[in-house]
This record gives structure tokens, sequence and C-alpha cells, in this order.
């Protein structure tokens, strides 16, 4: 029992289980919640009546869509591009 | 009288005193001295003029309008800021590079003509250059010597742009160019060098990560929006910018995506944001150009927070990697909080890359142009998660690497406040930061000034934001080991001269040591033992060349006429008769 609550202490509030629990939970509240109240406002695309950014959650989708795009692009430039830290050097 | 002088002189004239100055002053002054220059900019009217002769030309160093001042303000600004953080540095060498360096950014924004533009241009590359050689990483010298070169590559373009230019139109004048030419598309390629415009871009993150700390700030805020500065007052409009600054937004990404080093992040996350302002010059309406001003301002400052927080980690820790921190957030949790109010200005509500980032977007969508709306919108969201969650993440949260650390110097701590708080401000009130833009009337009237206005009447704004940025965040997270470091460089366009130049330099060795060398086989160790021996045996060669038919090519008497010659015993006779036969097979060929 000591031991574990040693173990607690060392670990520090952000590496505990506990706490990454809870901040998963933020953010998906946080998620679900920016999604909602788009419920609740009122909003108009700014490229012609039917453009695509008009559409609900779409800076929802752009945040996610465009960050896994550069992601998957990135490691697949990594493939090509990248070196050990001695390239240059040898 | 002292108010009328250019800006720049202020800088420039403390960089040479200040060895001679009490340590105790010294740093003192370095920190007035922005203070004071920021007060004098206020004070500057538009009517205001200062010409100084130069080889039969007046150099106009004061143009003073909106434009120029509102550059002015900002580096006076984040020079305050950085030179508090560096209060603890004790030799002046690195504060006289850096005053150097800022006075020649501040001559640059408020040249009145191409010359004296060019100038204080070339001045900047060599302050900028000095605190990179500072830099204490076996990298620094080898990093300061690239860029130098291609600064002084950049300035020789640019040159020639503005010598041709003088040529045709007979004008030195610096205002925007309409027509494309030799002398306008020089000019705007040496512009493009020191934005870090890709291709020319691997000179920011290769050099700017090697300098020292105070030195990393300092030239995060400068160089590259100088060249934003001549862009706007150059080339707005020139729809070929609107291309280069997307590519620049997506390229920043990618390779932030790649890197290890933490400063090294930051300086990719630069070239986006850039490609931001350079997209916004493109436009060139005047609500964009108003855009790329406020951006740069708010930039400088979120983005000089975020290189300080990554230099007070260097400074306590000595590391630089990501593979090499995390878990740092109990030891030094005042650098986290004001790094992470540095990774929000980026583009979260209530900061201030909010409400800069919403001028270039909102001039986008009011020029139709989706495409370029959709890069920029995208890339916003990843910069963020990049330079704003995982950079911190990896630092100060993560895997813990039990690595030893104190909470940064007091002083680093007040610099980062002041710049967090500078953030926050803006944010939350831009009105204030609205009115020193050009076309602020404009500004004003297209979009909401008071908090009031931004955060409750235009809520839809704030929720789609508040969409892009935790949508991002969550996918971070969701692929967190996708984001994980590695040990490793990423090849850029540096590869060109950097292998390119061995391989040249290769070539060459390889060519002309080659010939080199063949020469010297044919000429020293073949040809001139051919002529000694030839003119040793030249003698025996002769004789026997003519004895030969009288001795019907007997091989004993040619060993012995040989040996004759080498030991120097031929007696005269034989050469005599030799030459006798010689000259009466002449005669007889001639008479029969």
């Amino acid at each position: 029992m000591t031991k574990t609550t040693d173990k607690k202490r060392n670990q520090g509030y952000f590496n505990r289980e506990t706490t990454k629990k809870m901040l998963w939970r933020y953010l998906w509240i946080g998620c679900l919640l920016s999604l909602g109240l788009e419920f609740f406002v009122h909003r108009k695309s700014h490229f012609g009546a039917q453009g695509i950014d008009g559409m609900f959650g779409f800076f929802a989708v752009l945040g996610f869509a465009s960050c896994l795009l550069f992601i998957l692009l990135a490691k697949l430039l990594g493939l090509v591009v990248k070196k050990s830290e001695d390239y240059y050097d040898a | 009288m002292m108010l009328s002088l250019p800006p720049a002189f202020y800088f420039i004239f403390a960089a040479i005193i200040l060895p001679f100055l009490p340590k105790r002053l010294r740093n003192i002054i370095v920190v007035g001295l922005p203070l004071g220059v920021f007060y004098v900019i206020s004070q500057l009217s538009d009517s205001l003029t200062f010409t100084l002769p130069f080889l039969n030309i007046d150099l106009s160093l004061l143009r003073i309008d909106k434009l120029s001042k509102a550059f002015g303000y900002i580096f006076c600004l984040s020079s305050f800021a950085a030179f508090v953080f560096g209060y603890h540095i004790k030799k002046p060498y690195e504060f006289m590079a850096a005053l150097l360096y800022i006075g020649s950014a501040l001559g640059v924004v408020f040249a009145g003509d191409l010359l004296s533009l060019y100038l204080f241009w070339e001045v900047m590359a060599i302050g900028s250059a000095v605190l990179i050689f500072m830099g204490t990483g076996k990298h620094a010298s080898k990093a300061g010597y690239r860029y130098l070169l291609v600064h002084i590559f950049g300035g020789l373009v640019l040159l020639a742009g503005i010598i041709l230019y003088a040529v045709q139109t007979g004008s030195l004048a610096f205002n925007g160019f309409e027509t494309v030419t030799m002398a306008t598309s020089l000019i705007l390629v040496g512009f493009l060098i020191n934005a870090a415009a890709v291709p020319f871009s691997t000179w920011l993150p290769d050099a700017y990560p090697e300098s020292t700390v105070m030195g990393g700030v300092i030239l995060s805020a400068y160089t590259s929006k100088t060249a934003v500065y001549t862009l706007i007052r150059g080339f707005a409009g020139w729809e070929i910018l609107i291309a280069i600054g997307c590519l620049m937004a997506i390229y920043g990404i990618i390779y932030a995506l790649l890197e290890n080093d933490i400063r090294r992040v930051l300086a990719y996350s630069i070239v986006n944001q850039v490609g931001f302002m350079v997209c916004a010059v493109g436009i060139g309406s005047k609500l964009a150009l108003a855009g790329a001003v406020a951006h740069a301002f708010c930039h400088i400052i979120y983005k000089g927070l975020l290189w300080m927080s990554a230099g007070a980690v260097i400074h306590q820790t000595g590391k630089h990697r990501f593979t090499d921190l995390g878990g740092l957030y109990k030891a030094m949790p005042f650098t986290l909080l004001f790094g992470f109010i540095g990774a929000l200005a980026i583009a979260a509500p209530f900061t201030s890359g909010f409400v800069s980032k919403t001028l270039i977007i909102i001039a986008t969508e009011k020029a139709h142009l989706f495409v370029p709306w959709l890069i920029l919108e995208g890339t916003s969201a990843a910069v963020f998660i990049i330079a704003g969650i995982k950079f911190p993440y990896f630092i100060f949260f993560g895997e813990n690497k039990s690595v030893k650390s104190k909470e940064a110097p007091k002083t680093m701590l007040i610099a980062m406040g002041i710049l967090a708080s500078l953030c926050i401000y803006i944010g939350c009130f831009p009105k204030k930061l609205y009115d020193l833009l050009p076309y602020s009337d404009i500004v004003l009237k297209t979009l909401p000034s008071q908090f009031y206005e931004i955060y409750i009447h235009h809520f839809s704004h704030v929720v789609v934001r508040m969409q892009l940025l935790f949508f991002s965040i969550l996918l971070f997270f969701l692929f967190l080991p996708l984001f994980k470091k590695t040990n490793t460089l990423s090849l850029d366009f540096d590869w060109v001269y950097r292998k390119g130049g061995r391989f040249l330099y290769g070539c060459l060795d390889k060519t002309l040591n080659g010939l080199n060398s063949f020469i010297d086989h044919l000429v020293v160790k073949k040809g001139v033992k051919t002529c000694a021996d030839f003119s040793q045996q030249a003698p025996a060669i002769l004789t026997w060349a003519v004895l030969k038919p009288l001795y019907l090519d007997n091989e004993k008497a040619k060993e012995i006429v040989y040996k004759r010659v080498k030991n120097n015993h031929l007696s005269v006779s034989l050469p005599a008769l030799a030459f006798l036969a010689m000259l009466t097979y002449f005669i007889y060929h001639q008479l029969f």
C-alpha cells in the first residue's frame, strides 16, 4: 500500500492514469461541445450559397483530415529524406 | 532634431559604444534603448525625411507611413523582450551583433529608396551571421558560413536587380513595382530569399537553431519579417506570391513534422507562418495587406515567446532534441505556462493569432480564393498541433526522461511574461493593433474589434475555430505514436549545395587534379627523364645511328659504343668518324 502511494507521488500528476483518463474525457467533451454549439449559431458559406464550408461540422472534419493528411505526407516523405544525424558529416 | 534621426542610427550607435561602457550600464542600456526608440517612432510625423549624401546620390533614410511605423513598433517591442530575456549575458559582443542586426532591420523598414535599403540589407546579414557564429554547438560555424553564403548570394541578386532597375528607369525609388521585368524579378527573388520562400527556405531552419539562446529569439523576428515588409511595399498583388505562400505553408508543416530538434521545429513553423503573410501579399487587397502586417506583428510576438521557452529549456538542460527531453513540467512550470500561451497564440481564441490570422483568412474569402483558403485553414490547424501541442507535449509532458533541471532565471520568465501578456491582450482587445495597421479604416469597417463583438456577437466564428482546434488535438492524441521522434535529420533543399557543393568540389578535384597529375606524369616524370636520358645518351645514339650500317647492326659493337659513351671513354675519333660518314653521305646524295 505504502509502495503504491510512493509510486503515485513520484509519478507526478500528469503521468497518473486517472489524470490521463480525465484529460481524455475533457478532450472528447470539448470536441462534442464545439460540434454541438454549431446547432445554436447561424453560419453561412463564404464561397457561394452551396459552398462546402457552410456544411455542418466542416471545420471539425477539416481540422482532423488536414492534420492526418499532413502526417501521412510527412511519413511518406520521411521514407526518402530521413537520414542519420551525421549524414552531412560523413 | 534628435527625433528626426532614422531609428536605425540609435541601435547602430549603441552597438558601437557598447564595449566602452561600464559593465553594469551595458545591460540596462540595451533593455532601455528599444523602449526609447519605440517612443521616438511614435513621435515621427509622416512629413519627416532624412537624406545622406553618398556617391552623388542622396540616400533617403526616413520614410514614415503606417506601414513602416507598424514594423518599427514591433521590432522595438520584440527587441525589448529579447534583451530582457538575455539580461544574464555578461559579454557585450552578442548584444553588439544583436543591436547591429536589429538596427539595420529598422534601417530597411524606414529606407526610402532601393540603395539605402540594400545597404541596410547587407549589414543585417552580417549582424545576424555573427549571432549564428556565436552559437556553441559543433555545427554553428558551418551553419553560419552557409547562412552567410546564401545571404551574400541573395544580396547580390537584389543588387543586380536594383542596378538594372536604376538603369532602366533612372530611379531608385522603392514603391510598388507594376511590370514584370528582369530587374523587378531579380529584386523579387532577392526579397524571397530573405523571406525563406521555397526553395530558398533552408537557410532558416539550418542556421537559426544553431544560434545562441538569445540569438535564436532575436533571429526569429527580423530577417523574414523585413522581407515581408519589402514584399508588401514592392510586390502587393503579384499573384505568384499566393502560390509561393501556400507552398511555404505546406512545406513548413511537413518538415516540422519530421524534425527532432526543438528549435528547428519552430524554425520550420516560421516558414509556414511567413507563407501566410506572403500569400496575403499576393492577394494584394487592402484587407490582405493589413492582414499581412497584423500577422507579422502577432507572429513576431508569439514565435518570439515560443523561441524563448525553447531557449530557456536548452539553457537549463543543455539538451535540444525531443528524444532527449520530456516530463519537465514539474521542474519548469512557468516556462511551460508561458510557452503554452505562445502555443495557443498561434490560432486559439482570446490570443493574438486568432485575430491576425482571421484577417488573412477573410481576405482570401473576399477574394474568392477557395484553394488558398483551404490550404491556409488546413495548415493553421496543423501548425497549431505541431508548434502548439506537440512542442510543449514532448518537452514538458510525454515520457519522463529524468532530465535534471531548474526553472528558468527570473529575467527569462519576465521576458516571457511580457510577450505572453501581449498575446492575450491583443487577442482580447485587437483595436489597438488594428489602429496601427495600414488601411486601418477598412479593417475596422470589415472586422469586429471590441471584445464583445468578437467573442459574443460573432460567436459562430469562435465555434468553427474551436472545432478546427479541438479535432486537430484529438487527432494528435489518437495518432500519438505517429508523432514519435527519431534521431534523424531530413534532407532538404540545402542538399543541393551541401552535397552538391561537395560533388562539384569532387568533380573539380578529380578533373583538375587528374589533369595536373597526368601532365606531371607526362612532362616531369616521363618527359624530363626522356630528355635527360636522351641528352646523356645522345652522342651514343647519334654515333650508333651513323655507324650502324658500317658495323652491319652488330650487337656487340653497339654495346661497346654505348658503354664507352656511358663511361665517358668514347674516343673523339668515333663521333668524328660518324660525322665524316654523315658528311660523305650528304655530299654523295647531293651530287648524284
